[in-house]
């Protein structure tokens, strides 16, 4: 008897985890993955990508970017710039509502630029509206219209009006910085947030409200997974539509009908940067020599298994300034000794590497622990220097104290040399890295310092005919890579996967495949 | 008993307020602030300064722990510098997943180690001994990083017996508690087995050292010279004996339990305890990081204490040496 209860409690056990094992996933779902836990659901406070990713499902600016990476009207109807660049006027659409059903008006958006500009708000985008010193002025005419003033033209500040805007109703009466509503999101978006159970996912759904072509997918469950290892499985079992591949496993990903594989450039490079305060490296010659000295195919094909290629330039293939023709010193490891042996350099024959004074060519790299990428990087380049004769010793910190050497205020800065990327934005200025105002204070820690450089961030930032800021950004392009004051080192490539069930997708790219979601649609 | 009891919890506040002086200041001698992990040529340095002055990092460091102890005594933890979130909240909805998982690692763990001790000290350099050594401490050397990877493709995606990662399906949050229930469970599965490979070793180990010394006893000898049979003088007079090495470990465990374990959460997305203190750390979000250090300070302190009770209750020559003293 009693083993027949035991028998019944058993098979009821397995009924239960077999009914609730069985999920009834909607057809309209898409499931996608979040690297992290989001901070925060508010566009004018969160800088991280997974906060950025919901935002996007969730609000929208007065500008999006398409999926050809060029600036649409999102918000606004329509926009018109003055002459002289110092005028903007938005006509803002009149169909569009809250997802609380408040209208959305001119009022929310000068809001949040008033928030954004807020000292008390902990923002890390104030200064983007904020030109010389002076705020951008962002004035309110009548419901629909936007009128902004700036105290000089300013060619970035387009793309920065690609900033998702609150509602006004909901953050009026609240403390920006801690309010609930950074969790529960209100926006315009074409997806209503749903659901948020802390380091398990976000759900949201259709919005049927929306002002614009409403999407096709019902339901977004974005799942919270960190470890990479882990979002590969999920995805290869269909828990996930889309991830991110390594380079090791895109081969055997591409070759599956289950999965659609798509390869582009990010708005990313890698480099090797000098200290160029450090009197090792003020002359051209010698950064030019290490230049020469290191094999940058052999660090694409070592580290990215040929999913990148070799970079020469500050910016990235992807992006509208990319030129056609640029500057580049080649891999010559003997053009490299020949020219350390002009700059003064003796080898010394018992010792293999190269001397001047008596003192031995050595230098440290730096560099942040926990990038393996970098840490190949680095010692690939300290076995091709070694094998002209330069001695190169590596030293990797923790990301803060690494960040304490390289943005600390003193002159000249304690460190060698450092490898370390950047990311860019969808503008192609870069007066914050390669202004000689940016240093010791500033993303110029490597102290460059070049007036044609100089003035021709400046004209790029006041230029807003797009064929003339091209011609800005080539000039500048070719004058830091004559420079060399950082080795450029590779532009990886994104390997993405996603499900073959999911289709509407727009050509690959960094602002493409799921843009417009709207398009995306699962098959049965 | 209550008297040592009361002695010792009147330690516990000027213990705890210890802990926190030191922590924080060795926190905020530590480079870098929650502000500097911006590492972003689209963020300038005026915007990371602001937002340090908003969070009152400007203050002398003494200033900054006094307003941090005023708040913590009006019963506010303060709010995470990362998500806005109060700390209280952020680590409350943590607790659940974190303490599922750990106590029933710990149960199972203890469930299986017990008799795999019992057998490993009184077979003691037997065959027998010899294998369980041998499969603990393999358990014990494989990484878990790598053993929870090999699970999930093991028993996920080739088997597709167990999902590969997660809490519970977002589509059930509204179902009835069992459905819930065995839903946890079912994605507990390979976190769990995880744990449990890797924790086995330990135990097994301190469970076979105390039965061996237990067994060597002059009163152990004695009981099997008057004839008393094995299976009595193993479960009846060494048990309890046995038993308080374990009691010293667990005591000590107990903060762990809260603290969860980073790399099993991270690996199987579970929802823990581990990913927040390890984050804080990261992202030098003090608020959490000293709640964090608050709670499991207070947790050992308190573990030591119920172990200190355990003691007495299980070998009475500690209470008694007490009274005596």
């Amino acid at each position: 008897m009693v083993r027949q209860k035991i028998c019944v409690v058993f098979w009821c056990i397995c009924l239960g985890i077999l009914l609730s094992c069985t999920q009834s996933t909607d057809k309209q779902t898409l499931v996608m993955r979040l690297g992290a836990e989001p901070s925060m659901l508010n566009p004018i406070l969160s800088t991280d990508a997974p906060s950025s990713s919901v935002n996007g499902y969730i609000f929208n600016g007065l500008l999006k970017v398409n999926e050809k990476m060029e600036l649409v009207p999102d918000l606004a109807e329509k926009y018109t710039v003055s002459e002289d660049g110092r005028r903007l006027v938005f006509y803002l659409k009149k169909n569009v509502k809250w997802h609380d059903g408040v209208p959305f008006t001119a009022s929310d958006v000068v809001f949040t630029f008033d928030k954004i500009l807020d000292s008390n708000t902990n923002t890390v985008r104030r200064s983007d509206y904020i030109i010389n010193g002076e705020p951008i002025g962002f004035e309110a005419v009548g419901d629909y219209e936007i009128r902004i003033t700036l105290p000089s033209p300013f060619a970035p500040l387009l793309n920065r009006l690609t900033m998702g805007i609150i509602p006004k109703h909901i953050f009026n009466s609240e403390d920006i910085n801690i309010s609930e509503f950074n969790r529960k999101p209100i926006g315009t978006g074409p997806f209503v947030f749903q659901r948020w159970e802390t380091s398990q996912f976000v759900l949201l759904t259709q919005n049927l409200d929306f002002f614009d072509k409403k999407p096709t997918i019902e339901t977004v469950l974005l799942k919270i997974i960190p470890d990479n290892n882990t979002a590969l499985v999920s995805f290869e079992k269909e828990e996930i539509y889309s991830s991110g591949i390594p380079g090791k496993e895109f081969p055997r990903i591409s070759e599956s009908s289950l999965f659609q594989t798509f390869q582009y450039y990010d708005l990313a490079y890698t480099y090797l940067g000098f200290n160029l305060k450090n009197p090792l490296f003020s002359m051209p010659d010698i950064r030019q020599a290490i230049a020469m000295a290191i094999n940058k195919k052999s660090i694409v094909d070592g580290i990215l298994r040929g999913y990148g290629t070799p970079a020469h330039l500050p910016t990235s293939p992807e992006m509208w300034t990319y030129p056609k023709r640029s500057f580049s010193y080649d891999f010559d490891p003997e053009g490299a000794k020949s020219l350390l042996k002009e700059a003064g350099f003796v080898m010394n024959s018992r010792t293999g590497i190269f001397e001047k004074n008596g003192d031995p060519f050595q230098f440290k790299i730096i560099t942040n622990k926990g990038n393996k990428d970098r840490e190949k990087a680095a010692e690939i380049i300290q076995g091709n220097l070694k094998d002209i004769g330069i001695d190169v010793s590596l030293q990797l910190m923790e990301w803060s104290s690494f960040i304490a050497i390289v943005n600390s205020d003193q002159d000249p800065k304690d460190y060698d040399a450092v490898i370390l990327g950047w990311s860019l934005g969808l503008d192609p200025d870069g007066y914050s890295i390669w202004h000689s105002s940016q240093y010791p204070k500033g993303f110029n820690f490597i102290g460059y310092q070049n007036e044609t450089v100089d003035r021709f961030l400046e004209l790029g930032r006041v230029t807003m005919d797009r064929d003339k800021r091209q011609g800005i950004y080539q000039t500048i392009y070719d004058e830091i890579a004559k420079d060399v004051p950082y080795v450029f080192l590779y532009y990886p490539e994104s390997l993405v996967g996603i499900n073959h069930r999911v289709k509407g997708l727009s050509e690959a790219g960094p602002t493409g495949l799921f843009n417009p979601i709207e398009n995306i649609y699962i098959e049965e | 008993m209550l008297h040592v009891l009361y002695k010792r919890f009147l330690v516990v506040v000027p213990m705890l307020l210890g802990v926190t002086l030191i922590s924080f200041f060795i926190m905020k001698a530590a480079p870098g602030d929650p502000v500097s992990m911006y590492m972003d040529p689209s963020v300038s340095l005026e915007d990371m300064q602001q937002i340090r002055e908003n969070l009152g990092f400007d203050l002398p460091v003494y200033k900054q722990y006094v307003l941090w102890l005023k708040e913590l005594c009006l019963g506010n933890l303060g709010y995470s510098y990362v998500t806005g979130k109060p700390v209280f909240q952020a680590i409350v909805e943590r607790l659940p997943a974190t303490l599922l998982l750990s106590i029933s690692s710990l149960v199972v763990i203890l469930l299986i180690t017990f008799p795999l001790g019992l057998i490993c000290g009184y077979k003691k350099d037997t065959l027998v001994d010899d294998s369980i050594t041998v499969f603990s401490f393999l358990g014990l050397s494989i990484p878990s990083f790598w053993l929870g990877l090999m699970f999930i493709l093991l028993f996920s995606l080739t088997l597709d017996l167990f999902p590969t990662s997660g809490f519970m399906d977002p589509l059930l949050y509204d179902a009835s508690i069992f459905q819930k229930a065995m839903n946890i469970g079912y994605h507990m599965f390979l976190p769990l087995l995880t744990i449990v490979v890797g924790g086995i070793a330990g135990l097994t180990r301190y469970n076979r050292f105390g039965v061996i010394k237990i067994l060597a006893q002059d009163y152990i000898v004695a009981a099997r010279a008057r004839g008393i049979s094995e299976f009595r003088l193993l479960f009846k007079h060494a048990l309890k004996n046995i038993m308080l090495p374990i009691i010293t470990i667990l005591g000590l465990d107990l903060p762990s339990l809260i603290g969860g374990s980073y790399i099993i959460e991270y690996i199987f997305s579970w929802p823990g305890m581990g990913q927040l203190g390890v984050q804080a750390v990261f992202q030098r979000d003090y608020p959490i990081l000293m709640a964090t250090i608050l709670f499991s300070s207070f947790l050992i302190i308190i573990g030591n204490m119920i172990a200190d009770i355990c003691y007495a209750y299980v070998d009475p020559r500690i209470s008694r040496g007490k009274e005596r003293v």
